[in-house]
């Protein structure tokens, strides 16, 4: 598990530093962006093994961007996304349904999702799972 | 009620005949042999129904009919007319009398007539009930309205307070969880971090209990004679120092000409401080760090008002939807750094002194928020 990196992507700082201390104490490289165009950049750059992204940066288009981007990038879109948002899940996945359609590829739902303000046990425990059914 | 009847006719002979058969008939029954006698006695008993001979000496018919419909129009009014009085008859129907019989009187027509009289009372008074019912519903369906939208504004304000208490409750939570980290592996950088995030988080916390307890204030205007432009020069003196930290130039273009007039200098500082704050945080929010970043504070004569202070920046500017509702409680573009109370607070307290405040934007390309104070009464105003 070494040196396997993980994208914390959010605009806030606070959010930025409690993500990354906990990616970090769970032994991984934090790295991280307060954009989605930083994020990708980065993640071009460095392959991280999973991303924690805000869906508000600082509103619901920027984030739903970067996912977007994310996932229909042939090489960064094998990689699993923990959506991290002040707003309620069924809103979240309501929106990225009505949105599909509209705009462009469709686009799967993330592979997790975890509303703000995050407990850090249920998001380890998030982590792990999805970083366990990789390998 | 109903069943109270004046009989009115100068002939005593009718008076008792009649006065039996009404009697008969289950009615309280009143006389009076002159048109003068019946309206005193109209006055005292208000009798439901009035049945009154048209020609008699002194007041006749009609005129004793107009007077009870002037005095109460409820009462219904049943003449009695000889067989070649058909002119008399109509007259008393144009001045509404329910009915008219004629003489030498026949018990059926006289059951005709008072039926009806006492139908049109019955459908007056159901009318009159379903009025005052619509009348009460109409009132009691509006003070049921007017709780619920004061229970959405409620629920709106509550909603809006906490998701501003969840954010820097996630804010405290993540930094304890940070400070723990670096007690734990006796990491520095995360006992730094962890405590900036407590304490940052505690400031929120301590500013929005003292933004809601300002809200909270009711205004009263503390009218005092002040110069306007102190008000600035106080400002820049406070904010020189966070603006200089960012990089932002904080400049002022104040007029000469601006006399002192009465406002609350308290609270217009409060409104400047909001405008000047707010316009450096858009100056930092702007993405093009090369831009050089300002905020201006202007002071104007603009006619008919004490003065027009001006807030412009040229920071990130806001759309048309930011600016719709940016003076609307517990709205922010600041994610968890804004409460979106500031604007509402400045906003209720220009209100307050009977001013204007408006924000010219555009994505991007800055702000300007205009303030216009009028120039108000010669004194203070509670002394006129």
């Amino acid at each position: 598990m070494d040196n396997q990196k993980i994208l914390v992507v959010d605009d806030e700082p606070d959010m930025r530093i409690f993500v990354s201390t906990v990616v970090e104490t769970m032994g991984f490289v934090s790295i991280t962006a307060e954009n989605g165009t930083k994020a990708l950049e980065k993640a071009r750059a460095a392959v991280p093994v999973l991303v924690i992204l805000d869906v508000m940066m600082p509103k619901i288009e920027d984030g739903i961007w970067a996912y977007q981007q994310f996932k229909t990038d042939e090489k960064l879109a094998h990689i699993p996304i923990i959506m991290l948002s002040a707003i309620a899940r069924k809103t979240f996945f309501h929106y990225i349904r009505m949105l599909s359609p509209q705009k462009g590829p469709h686009v799967p739902e993330p592979e997790a999702y975890m509303e703000k303000p995050p407990d850090a046990a249920e998001l380890i425990k998030m982590i792990e799972n999805l970083l366990a059914n990789k390998t | 009620m109903a069943k109270t009847i004046l009989l009115v006719d100068d002939e005593e002979g009718i008076r008792k005949v009649l006065g039996i058969s009404l009697e008969d008939a289950g009615y309280v029954v009143h006389v009076a042999a002159s048109g003068e006698e019946a309206l005193r006695i109209f006055s005292k008993e208000h009798p439901a129904i009035v049945l009154t001979d048209v020609k008699m000496p002194g007041m006749d018919g009609i005129e004793l009919l107009q007077k009870i419909k002037q005095e109460r129009p409820d009462t219904e009014v049943i003449m009695i007319t000889g067989h070649g009085d058909m002119d008399l008859a109509i007259k008393s129907l144009k001045y509404e009398a329910v009915d008219f019989i004629t003489k030498p009187i026949n018990d059926d027509a006289l059951e005709i007539a008072l039926n009806r009289a006492r139908e049109r009372i019955t459908v007056r008074r159901q009318l009159r009930e379903y009025t005052n019912n619509l009348e009460q519903l109409v009132h009691d369906k509006t003070k049921e309205l007017i709780e619920a939208e004061k229970l959405a504004a409620v629920g709106q304000t509550v909603a809006g307070l906490s998701h501003a208490i969840k954010n820097i409750a996630g804010g405290l939570k993540g930094g304890t969880f940070v400070l723990e980290k670096g007690l734990d592996l006796d990491n520095r950088k995360y006992l730094m971090q962890g405590w900036e995030m407590v304490k940052g988080n505690v400031d929120k916390i301590t500013n929005l209990s003292l933004d809601l307890l300002n809200y909270a204030k009711a205004t009263d205007i503390n009218y005092q004679l002040s110069e306007p432009n102190r008000q600035v020069h106080e400002i820049v003196s406070l904010m020189k120092h966070r603006a200089e930290e960012h990089g932002i130039d904080l400049k002022i273009d104040l007029a000469p000409d601006l006399k002192a007039f009465y406002f609350d200098p308290e609270l217009i500082h409060g409104c400047l401080l909001n405008l000047v704050s707010n316009a450096i945080d858009a100056c930092m929010e702007d993405d093009l760090e090369s831009k050089a970043k300002e905020v201006l504070i202007k002071t104007v004569k603009a006619k008919g008002w004490g003065v027009e202070y001006q807030v412009i920046d040229n920071g990130c500017g806001m759309d048309e939807e930011v600016k719709e509702k940016v003076f609307q409680g517990f709205y922010s573009t600041k994610g968890t750094k804004g409460t979106g109370i500031g604007l509402m607070i400045t906003k209720k307290n220009v209100d307050g002194h009977k001013g204007i405040i408006e924000v010219e934007s555009e994505k991007g390309a800055g702000a300007k928020f205009i303030m216009r104070l009028p120039e108000g009464p010669d004194r203070i105003p509670d002394e006129i």
